[in-house]
């Protein structure tokens, strides 16, 4: 499989430079430097267009509030800048029988209150009511968020304990890819430069499933430094947790097997252990060592599990 | 790089031609001269920056200015229709100490009319939340969370007696 570096992984845009990058930016201009040829389509195919044209020297900007941030500081300096706002009907939410249909430009407020999202992956809608703040979420969208792919974005669990699929758009047509193998690396992703990610399929995980979306951050609104999302079905026949902020991507543990006997001590112990195995290589910044982040893994895969169960209505 | 912007701001049609580099911001402030909105952090962190683009706020540190072509955009300065008559929002951070150095303040008020379009009885927690997006350095919040909870009561009242003098009952 061709891996490619998506919009602003070029950048290299991990936390810890971001807020040394801050420091230095308060000394010096915030001016974009670089000239910037800029396109707004009006359609998909002129999206496509440019990134064939282009390829990796295209930068796409969805919401803008990963990118422009590195731009004012000049982590990011893009050349061509291809604006996803001005295309229409990328911004659904759609009940397609047994899954729901998301539109790669539905902001995050969306996510957060459609009652489509709320009743069939609540936690999908609790993921995206703590991403930033009200202002981020008017912006920010579902594709730009998972293209981007920061370790500690708040979807990225959700989608790969949901095993939700990443629709994309290129020039030989769509493709679907599992979400849990759409998280490739560091910020990197299964989206070739030609292509485009156009839609988020996520199966219906409502009632009488239990789901949970937890996070660990210092400040509401902040990165996360460690997130945790579980999946546990009636009967505690099966479930899953994804924990973010341990690894390039999410860690998946199966809770299934351990949860045969019942929610016991137990069972969230062996989770807890699972999920700090699964997260022995967790990087460290200038938010978190990988001993913290490691340690918290455990918990915060054992309290999903246990907030998930605690939601099961039946 | 230049491109033809055409955008509505505070209800006046604007044809301009804008580097391409040029972040909203600095496109209100500097060639249409309406200062109030502020650059605190140029990262969306703090909230200075907010304004009204088609009806939702954002942080318009982080819109291209060339991105918001045929956009309706609201600051600080379009919330009344005369510099001496304050709309109820920004009388109630004048009556209740809602301000210090003032930096924040436009933002601050922006996001209470974005809130109170939703929730016109806000709880103080809904406030906090509400408000999550911008950052004062002066103030502690306090007496902010008070001006906002009086903005709501007046803004209440004045669509109470809106309604009461059509003779239209108010909506529950």
């Amino acid at each position: 499989m061709d891996y490619t570096i998506s919009t602003a992984a070029a950048v290299s845009l991990t936390p810890n430079r971001f807020w040394r990058a801050i420091q230095q930016a308060r000394e010096g201009a915030r001016v974009i430097a670089n000239e910037i040829e800029f396109h707004a389509p009006r359609e998909v195919d002129g999206v496509l267009a440019l990134l064939a044209q282009h390829g990796a020297d295209a930068t796409l900007l969805a919401g803008g509030m990963s990118l422009l941030p590195a731009m004012n500081l000049g982590l990011a300096q893009p050349t061509v800048v291809v604006s996803l706002n001005h295309l229409p009907g990328l911004d659904y939410v759609e009940d397609d029988g047994d899954t729901l249909r998301l539109g790669a430009l539905v902001r995050h407020e969306r996510v957060r209150a459609d009652p489509l999202v709320r009743r069939h992956c609540p936690f999908l809608s609790e993921a995206a009511t703590v991403i930033g703040d009200v202002q981020v979420r008017h912006r920010g969208t579902l594709g730009g968020s998972i293209a981007h792919a920061d370790p500690a974005a708040d979807y990225l669990p959700v989608l790969a304990a949901a095993d939700a699929r990443v629709t994309l758009r290129g020039p030989q047509g769509e493709r679907t890819v599992a979400a849990r193998d759409f998280f490739v690396d560091l910020m990197t992703t299964a989206r070739q430069p030609s292509e485009l990610v156009v839609e988020v399929v996520v199966p219906k995980l409502g009632a009488p499933r239990g789901t949970a979306y937890l996070r660990l951050a210092r400040v509401e609104g902040s990165f996360a430094i460690v997130n945790a999302a579980a999946v546990v079905e009636p009967g505690l026949r099966a479930g899953c947790v994804a924990i973010g902020g341990v690894g390039p991507r999410p860690v998946l543990v199966d809770a299934g097997p351990y949860l045969q006997g019942g929610l016991t001590d137990v069972a969230l112990d062996r989770i807890g252990d699972a999920a700090y195995e699964a997260s022995a290589d967790a990087y460290g910044d200038i938010s978190a060592d990988p001993e913290y982040r490691q340690a918290m893994a455990r918990v915060y895969a054992r309290r999903a599990v246990r907030t998930a169960a605690a939601r099961l209505t039946s | 790089m230049k491109a033809s912007v055409s955008l509505t701001v505070n209800g006046k049609r604007h044809q301009l031609a804008v580097d391409t580099r040029t972040i909203l911001v600095d496109l209100l402030r500097e060639q249409l001269r309406l200062t109030g909105t502020h650059v605190g952090c140029a990262t969306g962190n703090c909230g200075a920056c907010t304004v009204f683009l088609n009806g939702q706020t954002v942080k318009s540190c982080c819109v291209l200015a060339a991105d918001a072509d045929e956009a309706e955009v609201l600051t600080v300065e379009g919330l009344s229709g005369q510099p001496d008559q304050l709309h109820p929002i920004q009388e109630a951070f004048v009556q209740n100490q809602g301000l210090q150095c003032g930096y924040c303040t436009p933002g601050m008020i922006l996001s209470t009319l974005q809130l109170l379009q939703e929730n016109p009885d806000p709880s103080e927690d809904e406030i906090r939340h509400g408000i999550a997006g911008n950052l004062c350095r002066c103030t502690g919040y306090h007496f902010i969370v008070t001006s906002i909870q009086d903005a709501a009561r007046r803004l209440r009242e004045a669509s109470g007696a809106a309604a009461g003098a059509s003779g239209k009952e108010v909506a529950p």
